[in-house]
């Protein structure tokens, strides 16, 4: 079963979406443990694209079939995972901000959360502050996570700082903002928590933001 | 030097050669922007949008890239293009089917890039339908129908006209036409498809020019169009640009070589760093708009890695604008001496934002006439002409 993990882990990487399923059908079939099928295979896999992101050896079209090879594997676990009472090791929302239609790095984002572990709800673009909050309710979320790609977008990140802490949120969740133009300086004047400067390292900050969290 | 053209200053600066001064030059604004400067004081009659782009007259621009590239009227594009139609109104947002085939959310007031909702562009039977026949270069429509007329004006080579051709794209069209996404997948569920694909697009675009070359005008620069980057680097790996686009890149560029045509710029916003070397290589010599403010592109790096061989244009941080004036000028004088060494035409890095205020535009310029220009051969400012 070891053997199967790794080879998971490989097609993950590798981005072969007819591995991942063939090998995720195999494991499931021998009863390995969803978590462990979750955590060696795909989690470890995506982890590694991550890594390969951050220091230039993927691009985004990588990336791209990484993420979707997991997802193949996903809806196949789904059902196991329910069953085996797994949870996800946090929530986070994630939105473009008001007067932002731009999607695609928030969607890149979205994938490389998932793969690390993280439920995502997506709550689209151009999304005010008033969403940000009703579904940090709703889905009882610790991260949340601000797409923007323009400087003139980008101050509407604030509005939703702002509505979280007059909705008595603030301290039960850590905001990264992300976009083109945004900067580790200007999200500490605007009082997030964090930059994410791409896909991949936002993922691995919102780890260590969930970390401290739960400190 | 008295006397000098655009078109004299242009080629003298790209060429390193004596000229009176830099070319001013504008990159435009964003649409916002002009609404809001008429508030504080523009003209009324002061625009930019494609009809009219009046604005160049007034701050006394010498030309702009937008215009400047339209000016030979070769289309290089769909052809036809689809019937564009908006779809559904949602008061400051409307869904709109657009000329490439791409259903879009936007903005009625910009702010922001539209949202790709729908691709008629999906797979090798979509191409084959809708696609592939708009990609003659054949095509009527690709030329003007005055072309006859412009090539005789155009053919005097003592022509004051700066003529720049239209490049192209082999990438950003298919991206747009596709989404990033689906495009990305195509790379490795069919890669066949995409060759296909960008092959028949250098086709196209090397057809067009040819028609456009054999004219026997002399035409000044040709401009390309790929949009590839954003701020952490290329959307494809430098591997898959290698493979699949540089060796088109050389056959659009010698064929332009062999029309005289040696100045080819490349329009692509983003961090460009791991792909200048490769468009360098395939001939792709001038980069634009060397964006600072979002990965921190700065011409003068450039200069000093890669000497005189890249030409530069823009990499003026338009955030600067929105500073201090002392700020505004320490970045026109730092740009100063590649300025003057040539090579280079400095504008901002991409187009002026609305948190940028008139009056510190207006510096700005005040400041790349005196420093950049040396107040030599300036056209007059705040002359308000109705270009329609």
């Amino acid at each position: 079963m070891e053997e199967q993990l790794l080879d998971l882990q490989d097609a993950i990487i590798n981005g072969s979406k007819a591995d991942a399923v063939e090998l995720t059908q195999e494991l499931i079939a021998l009863h390995a443990d969803p978590q462990t099928i979750l955590n060696q295979g795909l989690i470890a896999g995506m982890t590694e694209v991550g890594r390969m992101f951050t220091c230039g050896e993927y691009f985004v079209p990588e990336m791209l079939i990484a993420a979707r090879a997991m997802q193949s594997s996903m809806d196949l676990l789904r059902p196991a995972l329910v069953d085996a009472g797994a949870k996800p090791i946090g929530t986070i929302v994630l939105g473009t901000v008001r007067g932002d239609l731009h999607d695609i790095g928030k969607n890149l984002a979205g994938m490389l959360l998932e793969g690390a572990g993280f439920r995502v709800v997506d709550i689209g673009v151009d999304a005010g502050a008033d969403k940000f909050v009703n579904a940090v309710k709703a889905h009882n979320a610790q991260l949340v996570g601000l797409s923007a790609l323009l400087t003139t977008t980008m101050m509407h990140a604030s509005e939703v700082l702002t509505a979280l802490e007059t909705a008595g949120l603030r301290q039960q969740v850590k905001v990264v903002v992300g976009g083109a133009a945004v900067t580790p300086e200007w999200a500490a004047q605007i009082g997030a928590d964090g930059a994410a400067i791409d896909a991949a390292t936002g993922a691995q900050l919102c780890k260590e933001l969930l970390a401290q969290l739960n400190g | 030097m008295n006397g000098m053209s655009n078109r004299d200053r242009f080629l003298a600066t790209m060429r390193y050669q004596p000229r009176d001064r830099s070319p001013l030059v504008d990159f435009g604004f964003w649409e916002e922007t002009i609404p809001l400067w008429h508030q504080q004081g523009l003209p009324k009659q002061i625009l930019f949008t494609y009809a009219s782009s009046n604005h160049i007259d007034y701050f006394g621009m010498d030309f702009g890239i937008d215009e400047i590239s339209r000016t030979t009227g070769v289309r290089m594009g769909l052809t036809p293009a689809f019937r564009t139609s908006v779809l559904e109104d949602y008061g400051d947002h409307e869904i709109v089917q657009q000329g490439d085939g791409v259903r879009v959310l936007r903005r009625k007031f910009m702010g922001s890039i539209p949202q790709h909702q729908a691709h008629l562009l999906t797979d090798r039977a979509s191409w084959e339908k809708h696609y592939k026949p708009r990609l003659d270069p054949g095509a009527r429509g690709r030329l003007p129908k005055d072309w006859a007329k412009r090539v005789e004006h155009w053919r005097d080579p003592n022509r004051a006209e700066l003529l720049v051709l239209p490049g192209g794209s082999l990438y950003g069209w298919i991206r747009n036409w596709m989404g990033v996404e689906n495009v990305s997948y195509l790379l490795y569920d069919d890669p066949t498809l995409f060759d296909e694909m960008v092959t028949t697009v250098a086709d196209c675009i090397i057809g067009t020019l040819e028609r456009a070359l054999q004219s026997g005008v002399q035409f000044d620069a040709c401009g390309l169009w790929e949009d590839m980057a954003y701020r952490a680097g290329p959307l494809i790996s430098p591997r898959h640009f290698k493979k699949y686009l540089v060796p088109h890149y050389r056959r659009i560029s010698d064929l332009l070589h062999k029309y005289g045509v040696n100045i080819i710029w490349l329009d692509c916003d983003g961090d460009i760093s791991l792909l200048v070397p490769h468009w360098l290589e395939a001939g792709v010599n001038c980069m634009f708009p060397l964006e600072v403010g979002t990965w921190g592109g700065d011409p003068i790096k450039y200069r000093q890695q890669y000497g005189k061989d890249l030409l530069l244009m823009g990499g003026f941080d338009k955030h600067i604008l929105q500073g201090s004036q002392a700020e505004i000028e320490n970045e026109v004088k730092r740009l100063a001496p590649l300025v003057e060494e040539g090579g280079y035409i400095s504008f901002c890095d991409h187009r002026v934002p609305p948190d940028v205020l008139l009056e510190n535009y207006c510096f700005y310029l005040a400041k790349t006439r005196e420093i950049w220009g040396h107040g030599v051969n300036l056209r007059p400012m705040e002359v308000i002409t109705n270009r329609r």
